[in-house]
């Protein structure tokens, strides 16, 4: 990893460096707890009757069979469940979500969608007990595809919501003005685009423990990225009050944005418990992740460029349609960043852009890394490239005259102080020699002679933060304890991401102690600050500084409290590797447990601090620069090589960011190449819901990855100028891959997966 | 995972009997990394099965000169994907056992197993047929042997009767005129059913083809030969030209579905791509 830092010159202690993650050694020895391992006396297994029709009404149901059977404790229905209408998606503050979900209700809207559920002493009685509830329905017509759904007379999903099966109101943006602009072009450019429906596939099933004690109070262990909203919506549907609902969550075995709806299964789960009282553990199947679980929202997308000859852009014009699925869930919110994403990345100063959401008799779709953006980015990235091609221009050339720059509007609506878009371009350009990549040699290797290979370049740009969608907060509280350790408390999630290391680090390099000193506290919904939750690439960017707040609020009470100690003013000490001594004469110390722990006549010091943080948004940039080779009679796509060069602003910790970025490279070039879920489009069933024929890129298939990242466009609003990199790496592997198979085999794809047969039937319609 | 009867046999005949008694939903219980997937995922509804890992005589590797190699019923992929003797002398088969599931699946799952399973699209079963292999039968009242390539009806189905066992396979020893390939083509490179694969085993003398087998997996109800792609190549010098117009009978031979791993017309494209391909490689052999 190369790194530069033409930002603020600084020496760290801690941040910046690889230290040793605090998770580590209990994953490796297997000693860490997930939620599926959790284990309560008298613990019942729960599992959900799911439907094999996609579109439906429930005529009856009838139960009597499975609540007979031996070892069958209780059987739910949508007959016997509070009926209360509620968000998919219950982030609190944000205005876009419309309340279209029941616990279960009388009607199916897609096939796998649980119609009852059963609490039984064994995972396997539970199972064979969903075999003997037999439910009746009234089939209802069905809509797979966005086109049908918005067709005037389709079947409605929802009775709620703006109605033709909108789930928003279309978003509308416009910026200039796109018809001038389109007059002054020398030439337009207009495609559609199409993406398929990859799913994030965890490798922790969703999983749940439900526990009511004998003050009637749910104690709720669940696998969230949003164990506080997975509080609020339990309390609000259940009718309890927060001091009633503890969650609980632990480790995590990944989310990627997928784990932060409230799910059927959660409710079910904490009202089988009650209805038993005792302990439901609920946990999916793989088979479940999918139909039950949250994936990409496919998209189809309709672009119309205008262009000068010099390759300025005057003019877009872009419509997005994302398939909701059968409910909203992210659906608003995906459509709102994925649309509004489409007023930058290349600079256009005429806008009009138009996104819409539907809803469709399909498995949910929801959040998912890149959110909305990987749809929007691959349009905007592949059409700069054919119009290079159309200007006879290196591509590389045609995006660094584009790209966005300082000055520039962020997606968000706001001035971003940091653009590092230009310096990740050009920096990738300069260490490849890209123009004589360009220029290279193209005779096939007469030991392969249908080997064909390609470069492409992929660029992106995403926030940190959901703002202006959702206005965040990010909270910390640091507390030092007598023996001069420090302790955060964090409701930030821990996906597996390594998030709680980097505030940890932040913690010990403000307040000036060691790392090994800094123990964090999260996942305890009773005992943690409020969180929003682990989402849109903010941890170490929002939750990061308002730790940073906090520990600087009690140093500055160690260095009081140490001061009165040593007999000097607190400005002439300071503090440092968990020492305080006094500037100039470093003789002159103690530690900070000496300053806290008990002496003659003086107790211990009890000092807490709370840091509270409301931001706007940071914006993180990538270019990403991709080899392939196809295999002209096979049609295969090999990734061989990719170069990504990241901005993310100050690093807290280089190995974990680079973990982010190669791991969101593998899961996009299966985005691109193989991965797809797949709805049959006469029944809604699932055609491969499961990893024998969902096929993610595993080790062998992988590139070589030279991740470059540079401290290029630190900032203000992050600790010492930290962004977020989670999602970006994610957003821009897809058109690289995509462009790299244009320059090797000449052909255009405009939609992902690209799969073998895809290759070969357009080599054969380019030959015929 | 749904809950089922586990028995022991510690003799095939005990084995055997079980199968016989216990009812249609029976099943032995080998490496067990297929039948236990397919009761998880209700693919396969089992409600005994009759553990024959202890059965003693049934794991031996054998080889001479005239018998060729011999495997028992409960060797591992993963032994004979090591076998220096695989790696050497028979390279078709070292690519299909390496190519078989993960590592850890291939620690547990036994050739027999995977051949028994009888798939379409089994790696190992291609390269087996091109190399002409027999299976050992046992029954209680007598044993028999049978080409391998006689012993599918199916996908999923077999000659074996009712309390039947497989307790071996022999695959006829690789001469020095020998070159066999086997090709898996799949959507990824490891973890992954194929979706076309293609074993050729072939033998020159004089710079002439002998003989040839072409099997052919996933293209069928059963694994699939190639027969008169191969009478094309018999006694050819397998120039360019005529591999190419066999790996184009190939393709007319096979009858591949469409499915959500590839449709029929990218599978028989594929026919024609990896038999050309594996015909070149086998060839290596004499380069």
């Amino acid at each position: 990893m190369n790194m530069t830092t033409p930002i603020e010159k600084r020496e760290f202690k801690i941040v910046g460096k690889s230290v040793r993650r605090d998770d580590v050694l209990e994953k490796v020895t297997g000693e860490a707890e997930y939620t599926g391992d959790v284990k309560l006396s008298g613990m019942l297994h729960g599992k959900i009757k799911r439907a094999a029709i996609a579109h439906a009404r429930i005529k009856s149901i009838d139960v009597s069979k499975a609540l007979a059977y031996p070892g069958v404790k209780a059987v739910l229905t949508h007959e016997n469940v509070p009926r209360v209408l509620h968000y998919g998606s219950p982030h609190p503050r944000s205005a876009s979500c419309t309340k279209d979900q029941f616990i279960l209700d009388d009607r199916v809207r897609f096939w796998g969608e649980g119609v009852a559920a059963v609490a039984a002493i064994s995972e396997e009685i539970a199972d064979e007990a969903l075999d003997l509830i037999e439910v009746e329905y009234e089939p209802l017509p069905a809509v797979f595809e966005p086109e049908d759904a918005a067709q005037p007379g389709a079947p409605l999903i929802h009775e709620v919501g703006p109605g033709g099966n909108l789930v928003l109101d279309p978003v509308r943006i416009n910026r200039g003005d796109v018809e001038a602009g389109f007059a002054q072009a020398d030439f337009v450019l207009e495609g559609t685009f199409s993406g398929g429906r990859p799913h994030p596939a965890y490798m922790e099933p969703n999983v749940c423990i439900a526990d009511w004690d004998g003050s009637n109070k749910l104690t709720f262990w669940t696998s969230t990225q949003t164990s506080f909203m997975v509080r609020g919506i339990l309390a609000e549907v259940l009718g309890l009050p927060l001091t009633k609902v503890r969650v609980l969550v632990d480790h995590m075995g990944g989310g990627f944005g997928a784990k932060q709806d409230l799910f059927q299964h959660e409710f079910l789960c904490a009202l089988l418990a009650k209805e038993t009282r005792r302990p439901v553990k609920m946990e999916f199947t793989r088979h479940e992740t999918f139909v039950a679980g949250r994936s990409r929202h496919p998209c189809k997308i309709w672009l119309k460029q205008g262009f000068k000859n010099d390759g300025t852009l005057v003019a877009r014009d872009m419509k997005l349609v994302y398939d909701s699925g059968a409910y909203g869930s992210h659906g608003p919110g995906v459509t709102i960043v994925g649309t509004t994403a489409a007023t930058s990345l290349y600079r256009c100063e005429n806008v009009r852009l138009e996104g819409r959401c539907v809803y469709t008799n399909t498995p949910i779709n929801g959040a998912f890394r890149g959110y909305g953006v990987v749809q929007s980015y691959y349009a905007l990235d592949i059409q700069m490239d054919e119009a290079a091609e159309r200007l006879g221009m290196d591509p590389a050339e045609l995006k660094l005259k584009n790209v966005v720059r300082a000055g520039d509007i962020a997606p968000s609506g706001h001035p971003i102080l940091g653009h590092g878009l230009e310096i990740c371009l050009q920096h990738g350009i300069d260490v490849l020699d890209w123009k004589k990549l360009r220029n290279r040699d193209r005779t096939p290797d007469p030991r392969h002679p249908h080997m064909r290979t390609g470069w492409g370049i992929g660029c992106e740009m995403h926030g940190s933060s959901a703002y202006p969608g959702i206005k965040e907060q990010g909270n910390a509280t640091v507390k030092v304890n007598e023996d001069g350790t420090v302790t955060l408390l964090t409701g930030a999630a821990g996906l597996g991401t390594g998030a709680h290391t980097a505030l940890a680090q932040i913690v010990g390099e403000e307040l000036g102690v060691r790392f090994e000193d800094v123990g964090t506290i999260h996942g305890d919904t009773d005992v943690v600050p409020w969180d929003i939750g682990a989402f849109a690439s903010h941890t170490t960017y929002l939750v990061g500084t308002a730790a940073k707040m906090a520990a600087g609020k009690v140093r500055a009470a160690v260095l009081d409290r140490a001061a009165m100690k040593l007999q000097v003013s607190a400005a002439e000490i300071d503090l440092s590797e968990g020492k305080v001594f006094v500037i100039g004469d470093p003789g002159r110390c103690m530690t900070v447990a000496e300053a806290m722990g008990p002496s003659r006549g003086i107790p211990a010091a009890n000092i807490v601090a709370n840091g509270t943080y409301e931001p706007t948004k940071s914006y993180s940039f990538a270019a990403h620069f991709a080899e392939v080779h196809v295999d002209t009679e096979t049609g295969i796509v090999e990734v061989k090589r990719v170069i990504p060069v990241h901005d993310v602003g100050r690093v807290i910790h280089p190995i974990a960011a680079q973990g982010q970025i190669e791991g969101g490279i593998q899961q996009g070039i299966g985005h691109t190449l193989t991965e797809d879920y797949i709805i049959d489009k006469k029944t809604g069933r699932s055609l491969n819901a499961g990893l024998v024929d969902y096929k993610m890129p595993l080790s062998m298939d992988m590139p070589d990855i030279e991740t470059i990242i540079l401290e290029a466009a630190p900032d203000p609003g992050g600790p010492w100028g930290a962004k977020g990199v989670g999602e970006d790496p994610i957003i821009a592997i897809g058109p690289a891959i995509a462009n790299a198979i244009h320059d090797a085999i000449g052909v255009r794809f405009h939609h992902y997966p690209i799969t073998p047969e895809d290759i070969l039937k357009a080599l054969r319609e380019k030959g015929a | 995972m749904r809950r089922f009867e586990y028995h022991r046999a510690d003799t095939l005949e005990q084995a055997s009997r079980l199968l016989t008694d216990l009812g249609d939903d029976t099943f032995l219980f080998n490496g067990g990394t297929d039948l236990l997937v397919e009761i998880r995922e209700r693919l396969r509804r089992v409600r005994h099965v009759v553990d024959i890992k202890q059965i003693p005589g049934l794991s031996d590797i054998t080889y001479d000169e005239t018998r060729g190699l011999t495997f028992g019923a409960l060797v591992t992929v993963g032994r004979l994907e090591n076998l220096a003797l695989v790696r050497q002398r028979y390279p078709n088969l070292r690519a299909a056992f390496a190519s078989l599931g993960s590592i850890q699946v291939r620690n547990r799952a036994t050739v027999v197993g995977n051949v028994c399973r009888a798939s379409p699209s089994a790696d190992t079963i291609p390269p087996l047929i091109a190399d002409g292999a027999f299976i050992h039968i046992y029954s209680r009242t007598n044993m028999r042997v049978v080409p391998l390539a006689e012993f599918f009806t199916g996908p999923g189905k077999t000659v074996l009767a009712k309390g039947e066992i497989v307790t071996g396979i022999t695959v006829p020893p690789a001469g020095d005129n020998a070159g066999k390939a086997y090709l898996k083509h799949g959507r990824r490179k490891a973890m992954e059913l194929s979706t076309v694969g293609v074993a050729v085993s072939l033998t020159m003398e004089d710079g002439l083809c002998n003989d040839i087998r072409i099997a052919l997996g996933a293209v069928g109800a059963t694994v699939l030969r190639a027969p008169e792609a191969e009478a094309m190549l018999r006694g050819t010098a397998l120039d360019a030209v005529t591999v190419k117009n066999a790996a184009d009978k190939a393709m007319e031979e096979c009858t591949p579905i469409s499915n959500v791993r590839a449709s029929a017309d990218y599978r028989r494209d594929m026919v024609g791509v990896l038999t050309g391909r594996a015909i070149k490689q086998a060839l290596e052999a004499f380069a």
